[in-house]
């Protein structure tokens, strides 16, 4: 029973999400797309949740579909009528060469994956409960990984600077 | 006895830096001091080295003083040594004695020239490079040595550089002594092969333990070096035209010292020679050869200093025939008595030129007797010395070696008695014409007048005093049946294979001195009747054109080497490299534009590019997994 | 573990990451290709957990976590040059922004 509830859960979010990445991709309105990544973090945070990655779910759901996505609104909403879409492909031979690149990587994928499933794939690992929670995370974090933490803290730093500068350069744009 | 050696060694070398990295801070004639006295004090060294091999027992007269070791390879190691012993003190005092005074007696000749400081430089270089090669405790070292007085006689020969024909002669030297020093090397390179060292006496004592073929190809290639490098026949085309260097430099290089090493490399090297008998009895030839071909073609030259310097090629003819039957010490006795006679006749040959304001043909001189009575002196001295007529110096070593073939016995050694005493003959014709050409007679017609400061300023006149008292006694260090030091000094580095007994040195020099005699009164009965010494016209003009010797090689390398390079210019470079250069540059500029095309500046044709890249290594990824 | 195994966590990640790419390469509109983008990084987030899973260790969400602070900043520079973009005047298209002709 609960084992069918997974399964059940599983089909949702997974469909959920390839069909808002869908969305994403073919729309023609970017405020439309931007909702529909929205609706695709949301579905990859219940397959995190799946996969034991508790605080990684909220963390998606926080500060990606919360913070980073709702800045994107309010610059689709900013831009207003210039940020139009219409689906102009672009040279033919790109577009085909396109799908056949996508395809050929998928399939690549899937021709791996087949190779590996037997062995590995079907047998995961026994975690702690502990795993995937905050606390572990955060462990990793400030012992193991902390090149990794200062880093991303200065490229975060960074990107603020940038930010900044973009947009001081705006105002001095505008003030000349 | 090491120290002075040293200070030997250093001295010229110091006085040449200082001279060179004075520049223009010196005056000219400062710079004439520096070297003189540098090279002086080279003398003092070479003195006290002497003296303090001679005052050592007899067992102990073998000094080597190694600075550092200069080259180490694996086993193979060679120091910058130094060795002083009898054979080397000897030569140290000839090359810095007789080097000095003729370095002095440069500053009057050499006064007034605008670059008289390279000059002087060049001059203690090469007194430095000789005493290098002289001094050397190994092969190396003395092939150092050996190529840099090759350096200091191209510099020396080609020192008026604006003249042609000086420009051509010294390429010529340094070609031809380049043979002979690539032959030379290659005996070394056999050398370390086969014996692991170039040590001196670590070699002589391996020399028994080599093959036959070994040591005959190494003696081949010393004596290839030697052949060169003291202009005997068949490399000797380059001394004749080392003449248009300045008359010092003549004298120092290609009279008393350079040409001499092969004579010295032959004694110091003997215990090789003496593995390879047939190697050394071929260098005894080639001195026969040398010494009647020169002294022919000496009988028909104009240029004063091309008699001297083809009488030079003769007399070291000499010593490789003394040295090629093993009569060392004697070899050696000639070497020091025709450094004095030889440099003597060229100073005072060089102090007629400089009277008559660079004349040099022998047919627009003449009578100069009266104007010149001091140089007449000491070039009558050093013509007597020159043909051995006694007691000059010249009687004493060159009879010495004359019997020395007397009492070699065989085939050898009655044709190299014979050959010697023939140029006896020879050295008294030339030599007497010479002279009477010069200082006898009417002064001819058109004859050039100098600058009338008398005979010359006295660092010249010094100098040829000094070389004329020594053309006169030096030879009496050896008298045979009553006295020999000298022979016994040099046979304790190199034993004589053969010794004359006092009869046969008797007998050779009444005939030897009846020869010359003989010679110098065919001179001078052709001088009185006003005709030359060579009458048949065939016979002049290969003479004249020095056997040919030149031309011979002009069709043999020469022409086929100019051709070859024309060709080779034709067919390969022009079609081959230089199309091809042109072919790379254009297919690259071409290659460059069609990969312009490439950036067609669409973002998205780059993130294309990106996927399938990745496609490709992730299948690439697999395989290799 | 109760489910689907991994390895259909990683198809729906490759399949994902496919979209995405294709978004990148067919749109011209930069907003919907920042957004593409978006995806492709999410799928990867995806297998990087799956793994983690897969493996016992936690790097991977350590990785993603990572991941997601990067994207945070390109998103927000993305944005920044796309308003300077839009106040110049340019038209919001990549194919128009091709002065790296070569």
């Amino acid at each position: 029973m609960g084992n069918v509830l997974v399964w059940a859960v599983w089909f949702l979010a997974a469909g959920g999400c390839l069909a808002s990445g869908v969305a994403v991709v073919s729309l023609t309105n970017p405020f439309f797309s931007a909702l529909a990544l929205i609706g695709n973090l949301a579905s990859l945070a219940v397959l995190y949740l799946l996969l034991a990655a508790e605080f990684l779910a909220a963390a998606q759901v926080l500060v990606y579909a919360g913070a980073v996505m709702v800045m994107f609104l309010f610059v689709v909403a900013y831009l207003g009528g210039k940020a139009d879409a219409p689906w102009v492909g672009g040279p033919p031979l790109l577009r085909t060469a396109a799908v056949v690149a996508a395809s050929a990587l998928l399939v690549e994928v899937v021709v791996v994956l087949g190779l590996a499933w037997g062995d590995e794939l079907s047998a995961p690992a026994e975690v702690a409960d502990g795993f995937g929670s905050p606390a572990s995370i955060g462990e990793l974090f400030l012992t193991d990984h902390l090149l990794a933490f200062e880093i991303t803290s200065i490229v975060l730093l960074v990107a603020a600077i940038g930010g900044v500068v973009l947009g001081t350069a705006r105002e001095r744009e505008e003030a000349a | 006895m090491a120290v002075g050696g040293w200070i030997c060694l250093l001295a010229p070398l110091a006085g040449a830096l200082l001279i060179t990295l004075a520049g223009g801070r010196i005056s000219r004639r400062t710079a004439g001091w520096i070297s003189t006295l540098s090279t002086f004090v080279a003398f003092g060294g070479a003195v006290t080295a002497f003296f303090a091999t001679w005052a050592a027992s007899p067992d102990e007269r073998e000094h080597l003083s190694t600075a550092y070791t200069w080259l180490a390879a694996g086993d193979f190691e060679v120091g910058f040594q130094i060795l002083v012993d009898p054979l080397s003190t000897v030569m140290m005092l000839v090359v810095s004695g007789v080097g000095g005074l003729i370095v002095w007696y440069s500053m009057g000749y050499m006064g007034g020239d605008d670059e008289e400081r390279r000059y002087f430089a060049y001059m203690s270089l090469f007194v430095f490079s000789m005493l290098m090669l002289v001094e050397a405790g190994n092969f190396l070292l003395l092939l150092v040595g050996w190529g840099l007085v090759g350096l200091a006689s191209y510099l020396l020969i080609g020192f008026w550089h604006k003249r042609p024909e000086a420009v051509a002669a010294a390429k010529k030297a340094f070609v031809v002594n380049a043979l002979g020093d690539a032959t030379f090397v290659l005996g070394a390179v056999l050398l370390i092969w086969e014996t692991g060292t170039l040590e001196y006496f670590g070699v002589f004592e391996r020399v028994d333990g080599l093959s036959s073929t070994t040591v005959n190809l190494v003696a081949l290639g010393l004596l290839g070096g030697a052949v060169a490098k003291s202009a005997q026949i068949p490399l000797h085309t380059w001394l004749p035209d080392a003449m248009e260097g300045p008359t010092p430099v003549s004298a120092l290089i290609h009279a008393a010292t350079m040409v001499t090493a092969g004579v010295y490399l032959l004694v110091r090297a003997h215990p090789i020679f003496e593995a390879a008998p047939d190697i050394q009895h071929l260098a005894a030839i080639l001195g026969a050869v040398t010494l009647l071909v020169a002294g022919a073609v000496a009988l028909v030259q104009w240029d004063i200093k091309r008699v001297i310097a083809y009488s030079t090629m003769s007399q070291i003819g000499y010593m490789f025939m003394a040295a090629g039957i093993g009569a060392y010490g004697y070899a050696i006795f000639h070497l020091m008595t025709h450094a004095f006679f030889k440099a003597l006749l060229f100073l005072a040959a060089g102090v007629v030129i400089h009277h008559l304001a660079d004349e040099q043909d022998i047919r627009r001189m003449g009578g100069l007797k009266d104007a010149l009575p001091r140089t007449h002196i000491a070039f009558l001295v050093g013509t007597l010395a020159l043909v051995g007529i006694p007691p000059f110096a010249g009687f004493w070593s060159k009879d010495g070696i004359i019997s020395s073939a007397l009492a070699t016995g065989g085939a050898l050694g009655w044709t190299l008695y014979v050959a010697s005493l023939a140029g006896v003959l020879l050295t008294g014709a030339y030599a007497f014409r010479l002279y009477f050409a010069v200082f006898r007679g009417p002064p001819p017609e058109h004859a050039q007048e100098a600058h009338g400061h008398g005979e010359g300023p006295r660092s010249m006149l010094v100098p040829v005093g000094f070389l004329t008292l020594l053309s006169t006694i030096g030879g009496l260090v050896v008298i045979p049946g009553v006295w020999h030091p000298f022979t016994d000094w040099i046979g304790e580095t190199a034993e004589a294979l053969v010794e004359p007994t006092t009869a046969q040195d008797y007998l050779t020099s009444a005939i030897a001195v009846a020869l010359g005699l003989v010679g110098a009164g065919f001179a001078h009965r052709a001088f009185r009747d006003r005709r030359q010494l060579v009458t048949s016209p065939g016979a002049w003009r290969v003479l004249e054109h020095k056997v040919y010797f030149d031309e011979l090689y002009d069709a043999l390398f020469y022409r086929p080497a100019v051709a070859l390079s024309n060709a080779l210019r034709s067919d390969v470079e022009e079609p081959i490299v230089e199309r091809s250069m042109e072919e790379i540059g254009s297919g690259t500029i071409q290659v460059g534009g069609g990969v312009g095309r490439l950036q067609s500046g669409l973002l998205r044709s780059y993130a294309l590019a990106i996927a399938f890249a990745v496609v490709v290594l992730v299948v690439v990824f697999v395989a290799v997994r | 573990m109760d489910g689907p195994d991994v390895g259909w966590y990683l198809i729906v990640a490759a399949i994902l990451f496919g979209i995405g790419s294709l978004g990148v390469m067919l749109r011209r509109s930069p907003l919907i290709v920042l957004l593409s983008l978006e995806i492709m990084l999410n799928a990867g987030s995806l297998t990087l957990i799956a793994f983690a899973r897969q493996q016992g260790s936690l790097d991977g969400q350590v990785f993603a976590l990572a991941v997601m602070a990067v994207a945070a900043a390109e998103v927000a520079i993305g944005l920044g040059l796309i308003v300077a973009m839009a106040r110049r005047e340019m038209p919001l298209d990549v194919d128009r922004a091709s002065t790296l002709r070569g």
